[in-house]
C-alpha cells in the first residue's frame, strides 16, 4: 500500500463519515434544535474515534490477506447467493450473537465475554445514540413520554412505568453487567497462569481497566443522585465523561479493536467450508482431500501478493499438498530423500539464513552462493 | 534468548515423549502443538519429530486476515490471539512446514510458540528436555555448529551421499531465536 493510498482512502472515508455523522444529527434533532449540549463533549471523542476506526480500518483492508476475504466474499454472495445468506446468518447467530465457540473453551469464559460484548455494545448504542441525537425523549403531557427515533416519534409510555424505567436505567443495566464481566475477566487474567504466559498489561490488562473505571465512574452518578442527594454530581459527571472521551480515542488502537472486525468471522463458512464434505481439493502428493479449492486459491494469491515465493521447480505451490506432505518433505529434503520436485526459493527462517534443509534453493553449481549457510 | 532448537531426525525413535511433554506445557491446554511423524510409511518405521521453525517472515501470519498471529519481541510466532482468530484456517495452508493446528470446537488456530513461558528464560522447550535420543536439543549456538561440522565431516546422510560441494546444504536444521 503506497502512502498516498492511504492517505487519501482514510482522508475520504474520514470526511464522508464525519458528514453522515452530523448529517445524521441535523435531521435527527430537527436542525439541531434538540441538541443536548452537555453531551458536546462525547461528540467530539465520538467523533475522533470514528476517524481512529478509519484509520485502522484502512490499514486493516489494505493488506492482502484481508482485501483478499472481502474480494471472495462479494464473489460467493453473487455466485451462491442462498446458500451464502444462510451460512452469514447461521454463523452470525452461532459465532457472533451466541459465541458458541467461546462456551467451548468454558462456562466462565463465555460468561464474562457476553456480559462484556453486550454491556459494551448496549452502552455504545445508548451513548451514540443520545449523543448524535438519533433517540431524545419527548414529554407529551406530565404522565407521558415518548420516543423519538431520527425525529420520527414512535412509542409512547407511561412516566414512572416498567418499560420507561426500563429505558431510563438502559446504561445502568449494561454498566452492571459490564461490571461484572470485567471483574470477571480481571480475576481470570490475575489468577490464570497460562494466560499469563502472552498477555502484555498494555494489551490485555489496561482496557480492562479502562472499562472498569467507565462503568464505576458511571454507576457512582446513579448512586449519587438516588442515595446522596446528587452529593459532588457535577463534579463526577465531568470525571465520567472525561473517562468515556479517553476511552473512547483508545478504542480503536487497542483490544477492543477486535469488536468491528470480529464479524468478518461470519464470511469464513460462506466462503470456504461449512462441513468436511466441503473440502474438495486433492493433495498433490498423497491424493488425500484436505481443503475447499477456493482456500486454496487465495491462500496462494495473498502470498504472491507478498512475494512469499512457495513454489516447487514441477509448478506446484507447498499449499498444493496436504500439511503432513509438506512436514514430509521437509524432512526428505534435508536427509536427501526427495525425488522430483524442489523448492525454488528458501525460506526466511528467524536464523537470519536460508535453511540447509527444506528451504534449499534449487541452485546449479557455482551459482546462489549467498545462499549457501555459515559453515 | 541466545539457544538455538537443533532437529536430527533420524534420531527420533518415535517414542513420541516429545508430544507428551508439549501437553504440559502451560497455555497449551494439554494439547500437543507438535508432530511426531512417519517420513515413509510403504518404506520404513523411521519417525521424525516436527516443531515450528518460527520464521522471521511467517507465511501464517502474512495471509492472516485477521493480523491474529503475533510475533514476540524476542520473534517467537505464538498461536493466532483468540480475539482476533475469525477460523479460516489459511495459516495452516500456508506454513511451509505444515505447523499450525487448528481446534474446529473452539474455532481458533493453535501452534508451536517453543513453550514461551520456558524459553523466553533461556529454559529449554518441554520436547527439547525429554527428548531421550537427543533428536530435538535446546543448545547454544557454538555446540550447534560443531554439532553440524561433525556431520559434514561424516556425511551423515539417510539419503543419496552428496558430493563435498553440496553437503552443507543436508546438515540438520536449527531455528529458534537466536539473537547475538
Amino acid at each position: 500500500m503506497s502512502d498516498r493510498y492511504f492517505y487519501s482512502t482514510a482522508a475520504k472515508w474520514s470526511f464522508v463519515g464525519f458528514t453522515v455523522l452530523v448529517l445524521s444529527t441535523w435531521i435527527a434533532s430537527a436542525g439541531f434544535e434538540h441538541v443536548d449540549m452537555a453531551l458536546f463533549g462525547y461528540y467530539i471523542a465520538a467523533v475522533i474515534c470514528m476517524i481512529g476506526m478509519v484509520v485502522r480500518l484502512t490499514l486493516f483492508f489494505a493488506r492482502p490477506a484481508t482485501s483478499q476475504v472481502l474480494k471472495r466474499s462479494l464473489k460467493q454472495m453473487k455466485a451462491e447467493k442462498k446458500r451464502a445468506s444462510k451460512a452469514v446468518a447461521a454463523t452470525t447467530v452461532n459465532n457472533i450473537v451466541l459465541q458458541k465457540f467461546i462456551w467451548e473453551r468454558g462456562w466462565y469464559r463465555w460468561t464474562q465475554h457476553m456480559l462484556i460484548a453486550w454491556g459494551c455494545l448496549g452502552s455504545f448504542a445508548i451513548t451514540f445514540g443520545l449523543t448524535f441525537q438519533w433517540m431524545r425523549f419527548d414529554l407529551i403531557d406530565i404522565e407521558t413520554y415518548q420516543i423519538v427515533v431520527f425525529n420520527i416519534p414512535t412509542i409512547k409510555m407511561a412516566a414512572h412505568g416498567l418499560f420507561a424505567e426500563l429505558v431510563y436505567n438502559g446504561l445502568n443495566i449494561t454498566a452492571l453487567m459490564l461490571l461484572v464481566g470485567v471483574l470477571m475477566a480481571l480475576y481470570r487474567r490475575i489468577n490464570d497462569q497460562d494466560v499469563k504466559v502472552t498477555q502484555r498489561f498494555e494489551f490485555d490488562i489496561l482496557p480492562l481497566l479502562m472499562l472498569l473505571i467507565v462503568t464505576v465512574s458511571g454507576l457512582l452518578l446513579t448512586v449519587s443522585y438516588v442515595f446522596f442527594g446528587g452529593f459532588i454530581h457535577h463534579e463526577l459527571a465531568l470525571f465520567h465523561q472525561l473517562t468515556v472521551i479517553i476511552f473512547l480515542c483508545y478504542f480503536p488502537f487497542g483490544k477492543l479493536f477486535h469488536l468491528p472486525v470480529r464479524p468478518m468471522a461470519a464470511s469464513v463458512p460462506m466462503n470456504y467450508r461449512e462441513v468436511e464434505a466441503d473440502e474438495t481439493r486433492v493433495c498433490a502428493g498423497c491424493g488425500t482431500r484436505y481443503a475447499t479449492d477456493n482456500q486454496v486459491e487465495d491462500v496462494q494469491a495473498i502470498l504472491q501478493a507478498q512475494t512469499i515465493q512457495l513454489g516447487l521447480s514441477d509448478g506446484t505451490q507447498l499449499s498444493d499438498y496436504c500439511q503432513p506432505c509438506r512436514r514430509s518433505m521437509r524432512v526428505k529434503m534435508q536427509l536427501n530423500l526427495m525425488n522430483g520436485q524442489l523448492p525454488t526459493h528458501p525460506v526466511d527462517t528467524n536464523t537470519g539464513m536460508s535453511m540447509p534443509g527444506f528451504g534449499r534453493p534449487k541452485e546449479t553449481k557455482g551459482e546462489a552462493k549467498d545462499e549457501t549457510p555459515v559453515r | 534468548m541466545n539457544k538455538v532448537m537443533y532437529l536430527e531426525f533420524e534420531r527420533c525413535i518415535g517414542c513420541r515423549a516429545c508430544q507428551a511433554a508439549c501437553r504440559e506445557c502451560g497455555d497449551h491446554e494439554g494439547l500437543e502443538r507438535n508432530y511426531v511423524d512417519y517420513i515413509d510409511f510403504s518404506e520404513n518405521r523411521q519417525t521424525f519429530p516436527m516443531i515450528c521453525m518460527q520464521c522471521k517472515n511467517p507465511a501464517c501470519a502474512q495471509v492472516c486476515p485477521a493480523n491474529a498471529i503475533q510475533i514476540t519481541p524476542e520473534g517467537v510466532v505464538l498461536s493466532a490471539s483468540e480475539e482476533k482468530c475469525i477460523g479460516c484456517r489459511n495459516c495452516t495452508f500456508a506454513c511451509p512446514f505444515g505447523i499450525p493446528k487448528f481446534d474446529f470446537e473452539k474455532n481458533k488456530m493453535y501452534k508451536c510458540d517453543m513453550c514461551y513461558d520456558r524459553s523466553k528464560h533461556d529454559i529449554a522447550p518441554m520436547c527439547a528436555s525429554v527428548c531421550p535420543s537427543d533428536a530435538i536439543r535446546f543448545i547454544d549456538h557454538d555446540e550447534m555448529m560443531q554439532l553440524r561440522r561433525q556431520r559434514v565431516q561424516m556425511n551423515m546422510i539417510e539419503g543419496k551421499k552428496p558430493s563435498q560441494d553440496d553437503k552443507w546444504n543436508y546438515v540438520p536444521e536449527f531455528f529458534g531465536v537466536y539473537s547475538d
